[in-house]
């Protein structure tokens, strides 16, 4: 079985842990733990009848442009950037942000999803969409189990390019 | 040789470049989870795919790596090597290390949240703290608005009864007529408070600094209120302590208007006994200031602790079964209150029922250096308006009337029209030696009148022209002296304070 490596970055608190633990255990919780370091997960997926392992890195989240260690992004497959739709500070950069997790891992693309997307009346998800300056894959909801699969379905798909 | 100490929390392994352990080469840190001819991916899952990425020759550092062996997690860090045919992995245990670092970065995230949670609630406060300013904002609109309304009319019911009780009547309609001014002066006094209250609400309320003598004040209110005064068993005492200096700095309008306040209060409610009214320095130590007691003790009937502590609500009146007890709209002690906070005082009473009441009130005014004492004058003239040549312009007939009455009285030459325009036609005409305006006019306002200045040049250029209205709020005055009024008759106004007004103009 191939495996492939991935990591999800982005701010603090904008629920890169509560995603991964959703796609994998299907489960939530609205505690907030903070994540130090690394912590990896595994999960097959079936993607086009092959299956994959994903080896999927939860990296602690950066304050403002603080910077991921480059060593991270080692054998990296694709990385998805999350952004918490209902906290403007999570986003405004996110261009700066972006070109800062390319050139440490040297993906050319990186899946960008907008979480929490409960939060939101569908009129202000608008608004957020039409500040965010790049173009965003996916708007999900960790807690409601809204769109976490396509979003890591993106991923996967991004590994195999 | 390695100490114990630091063996125990590190091990070095080799591995082939799918992971395979080949040895385990020194140091004793989770060593059962480590054989030969096993995955290494195991207990290290960060290592999958990690390895592919690795260069020969360049070693590299994993930071903040998670293992568990027996069932407890880990925190370390990874040293990598990439040889020719192999990669030696370095593990080291820093678990303490993290542990801390888990904390404080748990705290700062933590406090973010709060932070965040804090403005979110101060946002929502600061916007229901501006729809509930606006909201109150509109109340004291609407009710400055409201009585200037009610003024204009109580004007003419006040006017119109001086003018009967001028005349020569039977003793019934004497008596009716009396208690007609009677009680529209009261209502004059409710609908001036409600302004009052409306106009510190709004903050418009500006108290002035002037020079005042406490004692003038304390003089003035005697012989108002012992002239007043029928009721032959309750006796007025005033007194000023001699110690109070002779002027300072202070609003005396405002001041008088809480001494009456207070007075009119408890002369209402003492049947027997007396009212005593004194004013006495309280030490402090502040050079600048002097702070002065005033007292208003009565002996009437005296209030419940309920009552006491309701009693400078607004319209506190209406919530008490007997709204005999304050008279009025129950606005009087809202004011006094209000009244004492801006004047950065403090007010207090004492009441036993049946017993009697005493208000308490401290103020610091500011004190006066000597050079710059003046005396204050209370001059009086006695003025006379006799043959001046007066114009009045106001569209409201029964204005006119009692302006008239009033102008007739004082044997004055007046002229009275009912608008603007008309009044224009008389100025470029005719010489006068005073022009009152009434504002609110049809074709022509008075403040449009007043600005024509080429009207006046030819007769009344140097006349003194007066706004006679009910819109009398600073602001408005303001604006009324700088559109070119002298000053302004504010209605409703009683002949002799128009007299007077007319007089101050003429004369000065
Ligand atoms: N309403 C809502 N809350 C969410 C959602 N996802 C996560 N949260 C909450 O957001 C907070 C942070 O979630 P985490 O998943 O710990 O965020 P993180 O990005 O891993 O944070 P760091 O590890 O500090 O970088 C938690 O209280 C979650 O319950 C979501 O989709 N909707
Ligand atoms: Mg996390």
């Amino acid at each position: 079985m191939i495996a492939k490596k991935v990591l999800l970055v982005g701010n603090f608190g904008v629920g890169k842990t509560s995603l991964i633990r959703r796609f994998v255990l299907n489960e939530f919780s609205e505690d907030y733990i903070s994540t130090i370091g690394v912590r990896v997960s595994k999960k097959v997926v079936e993607y086009n009848n092959d299956s994959i392992k994903l080896m999927i890195w939860d990296v602690a989240g950066t304050n403002g442009n603080e910077k991921i260690p480059k060593t991270y992004f080692l054998g990296a497959h694709a990385a998805m950037f999350v952004f918490d739709l209902s906290r403007e500070e999570t986003y405004l950069t996110i261009e700066e942000n972006l070109n800062m997790v390319k050139d440490l891992s040297g993906l050319k693309e990186i899946t960008i999803v907008g979480n929490k997307k409960d939060l939101l009346t569908a009129e202000e998800l608008n608004n957020v969409l039409n500040v965010v300056s790049v173009d965003v894959d996916l708007v999900t909801s960790a807690k409601e189990n809204d769109n976490v699969e396509s979003a890591f379905m993106k991923l996967t798909a991004q590994t195999l390019k | 040789m390695i100490p114990a100490k630091i063996n125990i929390n590190f091990i070095q392994i080799t591995t082939d470049f799918s992971g395979i352990i080949t040895s385990v080469d020194a140091g004793e840190f989770a060593k059962k989870e480590f054989f030969v001819t096993t995955t290494i991916f195991d207990t290290c899952p960060f290592l999958e795919g990690t390895l592919e990425g690795l260069i020969i020759a360049e070693s590299v550092l994993l930071e903040g790596m998670v293992i568990v062996s027996d069932n407890v997690e880990y925190n370390v860090d990874i040293e990598l090597l990439k040889n020719e045919n192999s990669v030696e992995v370095l593990i080291l245990n820093r678990t303490n290390v993290y542990k801390i670092v888990d904390q404080l970065n748990q705290n700062r995230n933590d406090l973010f949240f709060v932070k965040r949670e804090i403005a979110e609630k101060n946002k929502e406060l600061d916007r229901l703290r501006k729809i509930a300013d606006k909201a109150n904002e509109e109340k004291s609109r609407f009710l400055a608005m409201m009585s200037h309304e009610i003024r204009n009319p109580l004007n003419a019911i006040l006017g119109y009864a001086e003018m009967i009780a001028a005349e020569t009547l039977n003793k019934n309609v004497e008596k009716y007529i009396k208690h007609l001014s009677y009680s529209g002066k009261n209502l004059k006094v409710i609908v001036d408070d409600i302004l009052d209250l409306s106009r510190i609400e709004a903050g418009k309320l500006v108290l002035v600094n002037e020079e005042m003598s406490i004692e003038n004040i304390y003089q003035n209110c005697e012989d108002t209120y012992k002239n007043q005064q029928k009721n032959t068993d309750v006796k007025l005492v005033f007194s000023v302590d001699k110690e109070i200096p002779k002027t300072i700095l202070g609003d005396s309008v405002r001041l008088h208007q809480i001494l009456s306040n207070l007075i009119g209060n408890a002369i209402k409610f003492t049947q027997q006994g007396s009212v005593t009214i004194s004013a006495t320095p309280v030490l402090t130590s502040n050079k600048e200031y002097v702070n002065i007691l005033f007292t208003v003790t009565d002996t009437g009937r005296g209030m419940s602790k309920e009552q006491a502590v309701k009693i400078f609500e607004e319209y506190q009146q209406n919530k008490i079964s007997d709204n005999r007890v304050h008279g009025g709209a129950g606005l009087g002690l809202a004011i006094v209150n209000r009244l004492v906070t801006a004047m950065n005082g403090k007010i207090n009473l004492e009441s036993e029922l049946n017993k009697g009441t005493s208000f308490f009130i401290e103020i610091p005014f500011k004190k006066i250096e000597d050079k710059k004492l003046k005396n204050i004058a209370v001059s009086k003239t006695e003025c006379s308006i006799k043959n001046k040549r007066i114009l009045v312009a106001d569209d409201d007939l029964l204005n006119q009337t009692i302006v008239a009455h009033y102008l007739k009285k004082q044997q004055a030459n007046s002229t009275i029209v009912s608008d603007g325009l008309e009044a224009l036609e008389k100025i470029e005409s005719e010489v006068f030696d005073v022009i009152l305006l009434d504002i609110n006019m049809p074709n022509m306002t008075g403040e449009e009148l007043v600005t024509k200045n080429k009207s006046f040049l030819k007769f009344n250029s140097t006349t003194p022209i007066l706004a006679l209205t009910a819109n009398a709020t600073k602001e408005d005055i303001k604006r009324y002296k700088k559109a070119g009024f002298l000053d302004v008759i504010s209605k409703p106004f009683t002949s002799k304070k128009f007299v007077e007004k007319i007089c101050s103009v003429l004369f000065s």
